[in-house]
């Protein structure tokens, strides 16, 4: 949730853009379409108090909206601008006095003073928010020390500065220091929004906003409260200290001096969480497991053949494999035939064997087709019954009127089927008795018989199955298999995207390429020779050295390892970048590898510093907006870093602080937002959680200054 | 198909002699295919085979033998070739089935 304490919604001085005019319905709206939870009205001396409370009825629960004003203030002959927010509960009475004030005036003319403010404002406990240095025209620091030393809670006076680094650098020198959008476009502000503060914490509401400003810690152990927790009893040490842990399902930092122990307290974390069933083990950064990781080796690699519609042909290379030359007739037989002529006079009155053989090719196409026909019409009404998407689509009478009409057609099919099927076997009947009465004549006269067949029907038949399945390899082989891209992880926002590539091809008697592996067990040369034979096979289907071929085929080595397209794959896995191939540094290889740790779905994360080898930018951009995506989600997070970055831009809900001092290894827990350090064995050996950040982890000032974009404490 | 026996094309063929072996040459125009019939040659009976099935995938045809004489190689032939044409007209068939056909 983000937080906007400076807004206008009416263009009220001369010169502020009229981009600035917003309506209710428009402005609720707007807010609704982004991530902002608190926002604050503060237009320039005015507050229209009808047009509040149409936003408030509007808006509903959405979000908060908070009444303020952005006042002119002069104190020592120099113009500033301080912002007076309310509690929502007190914006009529805020309105009255405001067009007290501002009665005798117009919002150009207007100009108050401190003192005036304190006076008329200070009863309604606001919030201050002072426009400070770069942010023009600023309170001077004069004014901003009155208005701090007269105000009953000076922990209420915030500074405005200019954006988030601005912010962080005057938290860190002690300043409260916060920053809001303070609106000239309306059309703009849903992008601009994204740059505003987050919340860490649940507000509730203005006064809870306020306690939590103070510090008050009821307050801020109310929310914690709320938090899931658990207490965690570890003897993570080889002394067998208890430490007990109070952690969150959100992000708990370990941080500290190298060597106190704050690997040993991730390792304890895992093995209690392992105890007790859930899959916990500590990440720790191994660039050179990248390949292992992501098995560029593809050893544990397979495909489906069967998702992209190519034939394994196993049927088909078996048949090739076992392909032989069929038999003809001899032209012998019709000579001897013709020679001896039957003087049997009981052959002579068997005229059957003179009948000359019907063809049954076409018969039996015919039956295969109606049949087919049969079948899958069969199986399209009982899955059209059955079919729950169907029922809803269609009436009753719909589904009988289409089960009807296919009925119909099936019953016609089904007797053309019996025709065909009854056709076909007439012919097979009357041929096989000619064959049968012509073999009995001459076993019993010793009178050859006419030949039947020339044999040439079979002999090309043979072919034709060898160049079909032959064909049907080939087929198989010339199928192009798209690249696999997988996403790796991100490089940094200049460097792009890197994805993880693995690109199938089939050897189709062609390809040379060395980097191309060989995913079964078959050497890549008898691939090559395999498939670049079968294709001579395609091509002699109708020549007389076709079994020269086949011969050639069976006689490759291991060739019997060949019983599918399958064994005659081959494989490329590599990393790329922008569509190129790309070999990722122990660094790059570090960010991605985190990546995929922290975008595997577990319960418990344990990263042991994450940040090692990985620059600033790529921890800021990638892997913090990660980390707190998954303690949003519930998730529990623990991190052992020596990184600001980590440590500070998360705001953890639990800091754990490891020292090695004289008194031995202590151990301090607390969090931002209390910004204590506590000894667990000590409640009076207190540390600030600030300074000891800054101190101790590295690039901590600089992650102070970027922490104004997150509230928390100052 | 009706159109196929439309245009069925006629492929002569006749029976000669050669240094005293007889064949049935079939004239299919780019070249001739010759089917030994005196004497038992299947290697060259299926290299003509192979011939004739090439010329399927072309176009279907009927061979028609002339000079159809009353000896005894003619009367050979005559036979062959009408057994021949039945077997021709059911390859085409199939390999019409089967998608191998070039037109």
């Amino acid at each position: 949730m983000k937080i906007d304490i400076h807004t206008h919604t009416k263009k009220c001085k001369s010169g502020d853009a009229s981009t600035r005019e917003i309506a209710p319905i428009d402005f609720c709206e707007t807010i609704q379409s982004t991530d902002v939870g608190i926002i604050a009205i503060t237009n320039h001396n005015v507050f229209d108090l009808d047009q509040f409370t149409e936003i408030v009825d509007i808006i509903g629960d959405d979000a908060q909206v908070w009444p303020g004003v952005e006042l002119d203030v002069q104190e020592d002959g120099v113009r500033g601008h301080l912002i007076v927010i309310v509690s929502p509960k007190m914006a009529k009475g805020f309105s009255r006095v405001l067009d007290d004030i501002t009665k005798d005036s117009t919002p150009d003319s207007f100009k108050t003073t401190i003192e005036q403010i304190l006076e008329k404002f200070e009863d309604f406990n606001p919030l201050y928010v002072t426009h400070y240095k770069q942010k023009t025209p600023n309170i001077p620091d004069k004014a901003l020390e009155k208005l701090m030393t007269r105000t009953a809670n000076p922990r209420r006076v915030i500074k405005e500065v200019t954006n988030s680094i601005s912010a962080g650098i005057y938290i860190s020198h002690g300043h409260a220091s916060i920053y809001g959008s303070d609106v000239h476009d309306w059309s703009t502000y849903e992008e601009k929004s994204h740059d505003l503060p987050d919340l860490r914490l649940p507000i509730e509401n203005f006064d809870h906003f306020c306690l939590l400003l103070e510090k008050d810690p009821t307050t801020i152990n109310t929310l914690l409260d709320k938090k899931i927790a658990e207490i965690l009893n570890l003897t993570p040490f080889d002394d067998a200290t208890l430490l007990k842990l109070k952690v969150f399902n959100d992000i708990n930092v370990i941080f500290g001096p190298k060597g106190t122990g704050k690997s040993c307290i991730l390792k304890a974390i895992a093995k209690y969480y392992r105890d007790t069933g859930i899959d916990a083990k500590v990440y720790e950064p191994a660039s050179d497991r990248l390949d292992e990781l992501f098995d560029t080796r593809g050893r544990d690699l397979s495909l489906n053949l069967n998702s992209y519609d190519i034939n394994y042909c196993k049927d088909e290379i078996e048949a090739i494999r076992e392909a032989s030359e069929g038999g003809i007739t001899s032209l012998s037989k019709y000579e001897i035939y013709f020679r001896i002529k039957s003087t049997n006079k009981n052959a002579k009155r068997i005229k059957l064997k003179d009948i000359e053989p019907e063809e049954e090719g076409v018969a039996k196409r015919e039956f295969v087709e109606f049949n087919d026909f049969v079948e899958k019409t069969t199986e399209f009404i009982a899955f059209l019954k059955g079919h729950t998407s169907v029922k809803k689509e269609l009436s009753t009478e719909e589904i009988e009127e289409v089960t009807r009409i296919l009925s119909n057609l099936l019953n016609r099919m089904v007797n053309r089927e019996w025709e065909s099927y009854s056709g076909w076997k007439e012919i097979y009947l009357l041929n096989s008795a000619i064959e049968k009465f012509r073999t009995e004549v001459e076993r019993k006269t010793g009178s050859p018989a006419k030949p039947t067949t020339t044999g040439f029907r079979e002999y090309a038949l043979n072919r034709e199955r060898i160049e079909a399945n032959a064909a049907e390899i080939i087929k198989s082989l010339d199928t192009n298999i798209q690249i696999f891209k997988e996403a790796v992880g991100s490089l940094g926002t200049n460097k792009g995207e890197l994805e993880l590539r693995t690109e199938f091809k089939f050897q189709d008697g062609t390809i040379s390429d060395g980097s191309l592996h060989k995913l079964k067990a078959v050497n890549k040369s008898q691939q090559k020779m395999f498939a670049k034979t079968v294709r001579e096979i395609f091509k002699h289907a109708y020549e007389d050295d076709l079994f020269q071929h086949v011969a050639k085929l069976n006689a490759i080595e291991d060739v019997e390892k060949i019983e599918t397209v399958y064994e005659l794959l081959l494989f490329k896995r590599y990393f790329a970048l922008n569509g190129l191939q790309y070999s990722p540094s122990s660094g790059e290889a570090s960010m991605v590898m985190l990546q995929k740790e922290l975008e595997t779905d577990k319960e418990v994360y344990i990263l042991d510093e994450p940040e090692r080898s990985l620059g600033n930018e790529y921890i800021n951009d990638v892997i913090v907006p990660l980390i707190k995506e998954i303690a949003r989600a519930g998730k529990k997070v623990f991190i052992s870093t020596h990184d600001a970055n980590i440590a500070v831009r998360t705001l953890p809900y639990s800091s754990v602080y490891r020292r090695h001092g004289p008194a031995g290894y202590t151990t301090h827990v607390g969090n931002p937002f209390s910004n204590n350090l506590v000894n667990p064995n000590d409640e009076k050996d207190r540390l600030d959680w600030k300074k000891v950040s800054m101190r101790t982890l590295e690039g901590g000032e600089e992650a102070f200054g970027e922490r104004g974009k997150i509230y928390g404490n100052d | 198909m009706e159109s196929e026996e439309k245009y069925m094309e006629t492929i002569k063929a006749t029976v000669v002699e050669l240094k005293k072996k007889h064949f049935i040459k079939i004239e299919t125009g780019d070249e001739e295919i010759k089917i030994p019939i005196s004497e038992d040659k299947p290697n060259e009976v299926k290299s003509a085979f192979n011939k004739l099935i090439a010329r399927i995938k072309m176009g279907e045809f009927e061979i028609e033998l002339e000079g159809i004489g009353q000896d005894l190689f003619s009367q050979v032939a005559n036979e062959y070739v009408t057994q021949l044409n039945r077997e021709i007209q059911e390859v085409r068939g199939e390999m019409k089935a089967y998608g191998l056909v070039n037109n």
